[in-house]
This record gives C-alpha cells, structure tokens and sequence, in this order.
C-alpha cells in the first residue's frame, strides 16, 4: 500500500506526513494502513501514531522532541499547539 | 566488507590517486590555475587566504591545508608560494607524511611564468611517479567518512538524513570512522548528544561545545539568531529547535559517540566521532577532508551541486523533484522512500553499496561534474 506517511524509529509515537492527509482517510505508514485521521494533516507534519496524554513524550527519530500539553487523540495533528519544548531545548 | 584502494606509507589507503596543486597563499592562485589549465589530470586547490590574519587564522590555515596534503586521497603534492607569505609552501610541504611533495615560491623561481612551467614540470613527474600505482584490497575499516547536510528542506529529516544514518550505522558496524560536523546544526541536542557519547567526560565536551556555539551564534548574529536557531521552519512541520537539529544529526545513526576533534583535526578513534564545524558545506568539508576523510555523504533537499577536491562526494536528495530536475547532480534518490515506498533502511543499504563501489574508484556525479568549491573556516579579522 503506498505510504502517505513515514515513522523514523520504531519507538516513535508520529509519523510524519509525505503528501496532505485529509481528515477522515487513512493513514498509510511505512506501507502499512493504520486508522484515519482525525484531522488534515499537512505534508512535513506529524500526525499521532498512538493516543499521547497531557504531558508525555513525543518521540521522533526515538527521541523526545518536545512534550504533549493537552491529551492528543490518535490520528490527531501533533504541533506547537498542542506541544511545548523539552528540557533541553532553547528557551528563547 | 573490503574495497580497492591506494596504500600510503603512512599505513592510510585513499580510495583516488590524485596529484594535488595547492597555492599556501591566494597570491599564488594565478600560477596554481596556470598549472591546471595544462594538465587539468591535476586536482588544483585555491583559496582567498594564507596571509594577513592573526595567529589562530594562521593556525587553522596551516592545519587545513597540511591535512589536504596529507589526506589520503592524495598521492602527491605540489604547493605554489609567493615567497612572503604567514603560510610558507615550503612548511606545508615539510608537513607531508611520507608521499612527494614539492615546494615552489615564485618570488624565488623567476616569476610566475617561470615558475608556471616549473610546475607543470614537476607535476607532470608527481603524475608519472603515480601512474604505475595499483590499487590493493583493503578492509572498510581503514575509511573515514565525512556527513555533510547542505540545502536542506522538509523532507531531509524523513528520508535521505536518515537513510544515511542507516548507512553510517553500517560503516561502524564494518569499524570504519564516521565523522558528523557542523556544530551549528547540533544546536538544541546536546542534552541528546551527551547521552550517546562513550563516556561522561565525553558526554560534557560534547555539551559545552554545542553550548558554546549556540552563545557564538547568539553574539555574533543578535536578533538575526533566530534565522539560524529557530525551529526554523514551522509551517513545515517542525515544533522545535530539538526537532530540527536531530533531522541533521539522524544522518550519524545510532552508536555511541566516540571522539570529539577540533575543526580540521584528524581522529584518533574508530567508530562515531564528531568534528567542530560551522554548519557552511564548504568549509565544514574542508574540516572533514583536512582530517582525513576519503568519501563524504551529502545530503541535500534544494539541490546542492558542490563537491570537494581530491575527495569524492555522494550526493543524496530528499525528494524525486530534485532528483529528476537536476539529472547528473544527485547520486541516490532518497525521495523514493516517499514515491517508490522503498524503506529508510534498502536506501541507507544502497548508499552504503554505492559509497563502497566510490571507494573502489566509481565516479560520483561531482567528480564527473568537477564541482570541486574550496573555502575553509576563518574567524578573525584580517589585517
């Protein structure tokens, strides 16, 4: 099944997007059909693979990235409004 | 795994066998060119310094162009001076470990036409003596590769840096050295960084130097910073700085950080090591070939064409667009994760094959192109 999304690492808990993902239809990653997505996801963004609670790790390449800051649903649009940056990261 | 490659007698092995023409001063860049116009077999390398800065330019200076000469790639050396100059061709060519090298200064050989056909005399013989040099068999482990990211874009962090990262996984499984450069892009990992070096010692190195470049980045650009630390690109996708920065060093893979060296310095270690770079292709290759490495892996998502002198440069796009929109630049596709659906890893195995078939002596598209830019890194003013 051609893919419309790429996981890096296998612990990672997003895909990225390779082509729009409409809200809906299915999210094809790395070949395989997981579960629609629950909202349009644009091509670079990062769609949830799994349901990623408040304060959680969201992990790309198998690191963490940045921190969840509400509950974010599977097949949702992960991004800076629903995220802040780890320890770690710039402040600035 | 072995390929075929040149033996040095300083028990190094270059995967080219190429005479290097070098000015030590941009003064004497007119008599280098000279010299490549009549045998253009010659690699020729000419820079805008080698005079005229301060003690640790100097240094750097001297460092970069003794490691060109000394890169394994080379099997003979002829440096041009002008005769004045803070970077002697003659030092440089004391600096020669156990291959030819010559030196001339044209204020000393008659002038530049006099010592135009000088050159082309002595490097006419440099090529002779190489010619009847056959390649032997040599293990994988005896091969430093470089990492260069250059043009990057959004697709860079989900296909072809990580598809080298599988690629360099595989050079150190084979106990080559893979070095990963440009500080600058490491800016927002180094809590990462540290956690993946050998020891903690290491680990807090590593720390301060990413540290340290991002206060460098601050003082020196102010508000402009941003365009260099931020997220970056937002719309694209990418949430934070952390996110942006692990796209580039994903190409390193996944071992244990073994050495940290100073711009242009050659490893000690096998393995994973990083070098201090600025994040500037062209002078963050130079660091690299300084230090040795025979073969440097490039990924690029605008459409990159540069390569390097004496030091083969594979070419990995991001995306098909760029691949199919400049045929002859790029090497490996590595968009075909995203259209073909092939996997990170059959993309990181076939730069791996095919940075091994460059070893043995396949032309790369820059190589072919002779896209061969030099510049290397100068900090301080000059007087």
């Amino acid at each position: 099944m051609k893919s419309n999304a790429v996981k890096v690492n296998e612990s990672d808990n997003v895909a990225i997007a390779t082509q729009l993902i409409k809200k809906g239809s299915l999210a094809v990653v790395n070949g395989e059909g997981l579960f629609e997505s629950a909202e349009d996801i644009e091509p670079g963004h990062k769609i949830a693979l799994v349901p990623i609670a408040a304060g959680e790790d969201v992990l790309r390449y198998g690191e963490p990235i940045v921190r969840a800051t509400c509950d974010i649903e599977r097949g949702g649009w992960v991004h800076v409004h629903n995220t802040q940056p780890v320890a770690g990261d710039l402040k600035e | 795994m072995e390929f075929l490659g040149y033996g040095r007698e300083d028990g190094k092995f270059g995967v080219r066998n190429h005479v290097l023409v070098m000015s030590s001063v941009c003064c004497a860049n007119g008599v280098v060119e000279a010299i490549g116009r009549a045998l253009p077999e010659v690699v020729t390398v000419t820079h805008a310094y080698g005079c005229g800065c301060g003690p640790e330019d100097t240094r750097v200076s001297r460092r970069v162009l003794a490691g060109l000469i000394n890169n394994p790639n080379v099997g003979a050396a002829l440096v041009i001076g002008l005769g004045c100059e803070f970077v002697s061709s003659e030092l440089l060519v004391q600096s020669a470990q156990s291959k030819p090298a010559e030196a001339l200064v044209i204020q000393q050989a008659g002038g530049s036409a006099a010592t135009t056909a000088k050159g082309i005399e002595v490097a006419t013989r440099l090529l002779k003596g190489l010619e009847t040099q056959q390649r032997v068999v040599v293990p994988v482990s005896e091969l430093v590769v470089g990492l260069e990211c250059g043009g990057s874009d959004a697709f860079s962090g989900i296909t072809a840096n990580p598809a080298v990262g599988g690629a360099a996984d595989h050079f150190v499984r084979e106990g080559a050295t893979v070095i990963l450069a440009e500080t600058t892009e490491m800016i927002g990992t180094a809590h990462i960084l540290k956690r993946r070096c050998a020891t903690t010692e290491l680990g807090e190195q590593v720390e301060r130097l990413v540290n340290e470049q991002e206060k460098r980045v601050r003082a020196s650009l102010g508000e402009l910073a941003g365009m260099v630390i931020a997220p970056g690109n937002i719309e694209g996708g990418l949430s934070s700085i952390t996110e942006k920065s692990l796209g580039c060093i994903t190409k390193a893979g996944t071992t244990l950080i073994n050495e940290v060296v100073e711009y242009a310095d050659c490893p000690s270690k096998r393995g994973l090591v990083i070098m201090d770079t600025p994040g500037y292709d062209i002078e963050s290759m130079a660091g690299m070939a300084a230090g040795g490495a025979q073969i440097i892996i490039f990924t690029t998502g605008r459409g990159s064409t540069a390569g390097f002198p004496a030091v083969p440069v594979i070419k990995v796009s991001s995306n098909s667009q760029v691949y199919n929109k400049m045929p002859g630049d790029m090497d490996v596709n590595a968009g075909s994760i995203i259209d073909e659906g092939r996997t990170i890893d059959e993309v990181g195995q076939e730069i791996f094959d095919l940075s091994i078939r460059v070893a043995g002596g396949e032309q790369t598209c820059a190589e072919i192109n002779r896209s061969a830019p030099f510049g290397y890194l100068k900090e301080g003013p000059t007087f």
